[in-house]
């Protein structure tokens, strides 16, 4: 089960280092990388996050697997950020308990897209997704017993939780724990907005922070997971 | 005959105002400043919706079908009960995946005297090696009227065009433009999507209002026709803003969806789209009913 986990947090390795899945190296600093995730979690997650069938271009000006910013319009400048010493942590951690902490509280994995036709997406919290996913496929359970369930922020569950920010934290799980939380539909789609409009509790200070309404506002208008999770991420510290 | 008016604003400043939506209010209180006293009184006014002036494609439960230049900054033919709500969801559905949808749907934010500000126009793909290749999107606003008296409609287009909205409406903020107005017989429309179905759910497109300090408003519960508890419901605090006071509100916020639990579907859709429960002439109190297609 461990290595199960372990290559979730492997198998998106070459979009750090610009190889196309085809042409992946299948080592990275003396560990396996790029192998396929069981369970066909990774087509699961990917339809979270973006529209299903072949991709298309859609930003003609913007190829490759640098993420756009939904705050800033740019990418993350890298200038003076060793990209490597930050993956080499993310990919080569034998722990997987470990790994999922470190993806959790990494900003790298952050600055890369899951797709460079969606490049708004995020790399980071696809794989948190993928790993949420693998998780829960591997006890047994479908997609349909999914939840999403809000969390305190220093609550985090190895491998389920999909996003730790100041204020909450995002779990993904087939359990139903006494906190808000809703089920995430039959079938994996991009279905962002629909979920976080329908939960019964919000975890931010819309009766009377203009600030926390905006991120509210615009989360109800986003249909990717990745992306969504990525703009809680970039917002808290963007309005900071 | 039932009439109410659609109407679609172009953003031509950037706009300070309620983030999810151009309030009820505000739109009712910049008309009120341009019609006559007969007329402004007679008026209840929904919220507001924003949607990207963008290419689209029209869901498959409108009437239309195909894909439109700019679908967000136009008003469609409307001719059965669904085509009302194109534009009144947040997520709106029927902006194309061709482009990066979720970037294209998000408000852009500026800060002004340390408030968000939504940005009135986007600017995509700009990059170092091709400008050519950029785009700019503007936001549109789309509400509609409707009144106590049926000659009160249509709102003549000279009073429709450069209402402002928002905050700081001196420095020009908020300040928008007629882009169309149509009008729409509610009882012509179709409702045969909503007939024969087993069950039905309540979108809940704007907020329902459980309790106001405003002055004669009292407290209500939760219509009987909604299938759900009240403490299952997430709440959400609003304001009526009326000159120099402001009256808190109580809300179901917007959003939710709850099972319908009344018997006349076709009554309940076309009530609701007039709205339902306290400072329903403000906005709030907008549902939409669906029926829950079965397997």
């Amino acid at each position: 089960m461990s290595g199960d986990m372990l290559a979730v947090y492997r198998h998106d390795a070459h979009k750090f280092v610009r190889q196309s899945h085809a042409q992946a190296s299948e080592t990275y600093a003396g560990v396996r990388v790029n192998e396929r995730v069981p369970f066909g979690a990774d087509g699961d997650a990917a339809a979270l996050s973006r529209p299903v069938g072949e991709p298309d271009t859609t930003v003609e000006t913007h190829t490759n697997h640098r993420r756009l910013s939904l705050c800033t319009g740019t990418t993350q400048n890298l200038d003076g950020v060793n990209v490597d010493d930050a993956m080499h942590g993310l990919v080569t951690e034998r722990d997987a308990e470990r790994a999922h902490e470190q993806w959790l509280a990494s900003d790298v994995a952050g600055w890369f897209n899951e797709s460079v036709y969606y490049p708004y997406t995020s790399l980071k919290y696809h794989t948190l997704l993928v790993a949420a996913l693998v998780r829960a496929y591997e006890e047994g359970s479908t997609f349909a017993d999914l939840r999403l369930v809000v969390d305190p922020p220093e609550s985090v569950v190895p491998h389920r939780t999909v996003f730790a920010g100041d204020e909450f934290a995002l779990r993904i799980t087939p359990e139903s724990p006494k906190r808000p939380r809703i089920r995430l539909g039959d079938t994996p789609s991009r279905s962002w907005a629909g979920a976080w409009s329908r939960l019964p509790e919000h975890p931010l200070g819309t009766d009377d922070d203009a600030w926390a309404m905006v991120l509210d506002a615009n989360l109800r208008r986003i249909q990717s997971w990745s992306t969504a999770l990525q703009y809680v991420e970039d917002f808290e510290r963007w309005s900071a | 005959m039932t009439w109410i008016q659609q109407v679609c604003w172009r953003l031509e400043m950037d706009y300070l105002g309620h983030p999810y939506y151009v309030s009820g209010n505000a739109i009712y209180h910049a008309l009120k400043q341009v019609l006559p006293a007969d007329q402004r009184t007679r008026i209840h006014a929904s919220h507001g919706m924003f949607a990207p002036g963008q290419f689209g494609a029209f869901p498959e439960w409108h009437s239309l079908s195909g894909s439109r230049p700019a679908l967000g900054a136009t008003l469609p033919e409307v001719t059965t009960y669904d085509d009302l709500w194109l534009h009144r969801h947040p997520e709106q559905p029927w902006v194309l995946d061709s482009r990066p949808r979720d970037a294209v749907n998000t408000h852009d934010i500026r800060t002004q005297s340390g408030q968000p500000a939504f940005a009135h126009e986007m600017v995509f793909g700009r990059s170092a090696e091709s400008r050519k290749t950029t785009w700019t999107t503007s936001w549109f606003v789309h509400a509609y009227l409707h009144a106590d008296d049926p000659d009160v409609l249509p709102i003549e287009e000279e009073a429709l065009d450069g209402l402002q909205f928002g905050g700081q409406r001196n420095y020009g903020y908020g300040t928008t433009r007629l882009k169309a107005t149509q009008m729409v017989d509610l009882d012509a429309l179709g409702y045969g999507r909503l007939r024969g179905a087993d069950a039905y759910r309540l979108e809940l497109v704007t907020p329902f209002v459980l309790r106001s300090d405003y002055p004669g408003t009292n407290d209500v519960d939760i219509p009987w026709w909604w299938t759900v508890e009240t403490t299952h419901l997430r709440q959400r605090e609003e304001e009526i803003v009326e000159g120099p006071e402001t009256y808190h509100c109580g809300t179901v916020d917007h959003g939710q969806v709850v099972r319908y639990g009344g018997d006349r579907p076709v009554v309940t859709a076309k009530n609701a789209i007039r709205r339902v429960g306290a400072h329903s002439k403000y906005g709030f109190g907008e549902i939409r009913v669906c029926p829950i297609e079965s397997e």
